[in-house]
């Protein structure tokens, strides 16, 4: 089975110490104000009725770029710069290819992407590939004081994380709208869930979606007519030779 | 006289109408592997085939940008350089329309070359219109109405595409990125659906044999300008009698 690198993520050991989202700044040098994971973190709730049955302590959720099986991402980029990687099934981005237009920032519906200010390309989590190269395990999963993300291939049954998966219940966060299949599993429960927003689209691209098919019909019909033209010129030639030149000549 | 040659080109813009067509070939066949995604591509396996020829995806936005760059800076330099001699004459000559007589010539030479001149006498007479397709200047009124639309068309081209390469190396608002490739995609999309009706009418339509010619060798039949630009043909006769007569006079 292919291979798909997936973090499966007990989130009830997290601190929110924010290690993971350091090591991953250090590691990646994500520039200041942009951040490529997250820990958030649900509502606390203290005060109520009967308050001791309804205390409920903030529950802490580590995550980031899901690395999507369904990417609205990569549905999103125009040139195949955002792709899912077959070898490794993971959602990365061709620096070279990206001009850094955003159609894909909107798209995710995790804001897992944002558009570098110098390199002024999208950037996001790649799984740490430079350490993965070197056989290491990503920043934010080795930094990890409890352990609370376990990394792996899922589709490898002796995988922690493939382990991890078939002996606990998870859940995946969605939206509403769009089962995007990403590759983050949270044991049992977490906290909050309803944070993903609705994929979206620059009015840019949605004009480009809605005039697409009229331009290439606009060409193809010219090359229909244009080949029409042609026909009639190889199939009318033998009746009529040298017609179209000898006529005019008469009106003058 | 009827074998006599006339000068219509020259060799500056015979190599600029090439230089044009090669790099228009180059960057339409790149530009179209660019662009890979499901709902915009109708043609899915050209942009793989495209990565493959130029082995990347990164070398085909190169080769892309660096031609689109060369074209563009080609038509720069041309047009600083050769303003007077060649831009400005060339823009006053498509841009002169006579409305009454170039109408009457669409209706005409359209119905004549899709459905012949019997149909076209027959249709005239019906409704009262004068079956011949009036005479034409430097270029007919349909070229003319291709060359208005390639000329502005060539100008958003280059614009948005200098927006796409800035960036890269610079911040560019990201609206104006988005905006660009749609604006870039739409423009050559039209171009290209009236260059397919140049390169026919040019190179394929019969009788215009001396025109693709005339973009090699600069000069065109006086039977055949005598044809298809009467009128320049025209003025050509009457400058060249005020350049002799004097002198005969004189002598």
């Amino acid at each position: 089975m292919r291979t798909q690198l997936a973090m499966v993520i007990d989130s009830s050991t997290c601190i929110d110490c924010k290690a993971c989202m350091v090591a991953c700044k250090v590691e990646n040098q994500v520039p200041e104000g942009y951040w490529r994971n997250w820990v958030k973190s649900s509502e606390p709730r203290y005060a109520d009725v009967d308050w001791m049955d309804s205390v409920r302590p903030a529950h802490f959720q580590p995550g980031g770029c899901m690395h999507c099986s369904n990417p609205t991402c990569v549905s999103a980029c125009p040139t195949g710069a955002t792709y899912k990687d077959e070898s490794d099934g993971a959602v990365k981005v061709n620096d070279r290819l990206c001009i850094g237009c955003g159609y894909c920032i909107p798209a995710c519906p995790y804001g897992a992407r944002y558009r570098h200010p110098t390199r002024h390309v999208v950037d996001k989590c790649d799984f740490c590939q430079h350490r993965r190269d070197r056989g290491e395990l990503p920043a934010c999963v080795t930094t990890c004081p409890t352990k609370a993300r376990v990394f792996g291939d899922i589709n490898n049954p002796k995988s922690d994380a493939a382990q991890l998966l078939k002996q606990n219940r998870s859940i995946q966060i969605v939206h509403e709208s769009v089962n995007t299949q990403p590759n983050m599993y949270y044991l049992s429960a977490t906290a909050p869930i309803n944070w993903p927003v609705k994929p979206g689209k620059p009015d840019a691209m949605q004009f480009w979606k809605l005039i697409n098919p009229s331009i290439w019909g606009v060409v193809g019909l010219n090359a229909l007519g244009v080949l029409l033209m042609l026909g009639k010129q190889i199939l009318m030639s033998h009746d009529k030779p040298a017609a179209d030149n000898s006529s005019p000549e008469k009106e003058s | 006289m009827a074998h006599q040659t006339i000068h219509r080109h020259t060799r500056l813009s015979i190599f600029m109408h090439w230089f044009n067509a090669v790099c228009w070939f180059f960057l339409l066949l790149t530009g179209l592997g660019l662009i890979r995604n499901d709902a915009l591509q109708v043609f899915p396996a050209w942009p793989l085939w495209m990565r493959s020829v130029f082995g990347s995806p990164e070398t085909l936005l190169l080769s892309h940008e660096t031609v689109g760059i060369i074209w563009a800076g080609g038509f720069l330099i041309y047009g600083i350089l050769l303003f007077r001699q060649e831009v400005i004459p060339f823009i006053r000559e498509i841009l002169t329309v006579e409305i009454p007589r170039d109408s009457l010539w669409l209706i005409t030479k359209g119905i004549q070359m899709t459905l012949g001149y019997p149909a076209l006498e027959k249709i005239a007479e019906k409704f009262g219109f004068d079956s011949r397709i009036p005479d034409q200047g430097f270029y007919n009124v349909g070229q003319k109405l291709f060359a208005i639309p390639s000329i502005l068309g060539g100008v958003v081209i280059a614009l948005t595409g200098f927006i796409m390469i800035l960036s890269q190396y610079g911040t560019v608002a990201a609206e104006l990125v988005q905006w660009s490739i749609v604006i870039h995609f739409i423009t050559v999309g039209l171009v290209f659906a009236g260059l397919l009706i140049h390169i026919f009418m040019a190179a394929i339509a019969k009788g215009e044999q001396p025109a693709l010619i005339s973009m090699f060798t600069g000069t065109v039949p006086e039977d055949y300008a005598h044809h298809h630009h009467k009128l320049w043909l025209d003025e050509i006769r009457a400058s060249d009698a005020a350049e002799t007569s004097p002198a005969q006079g004189n002598g």
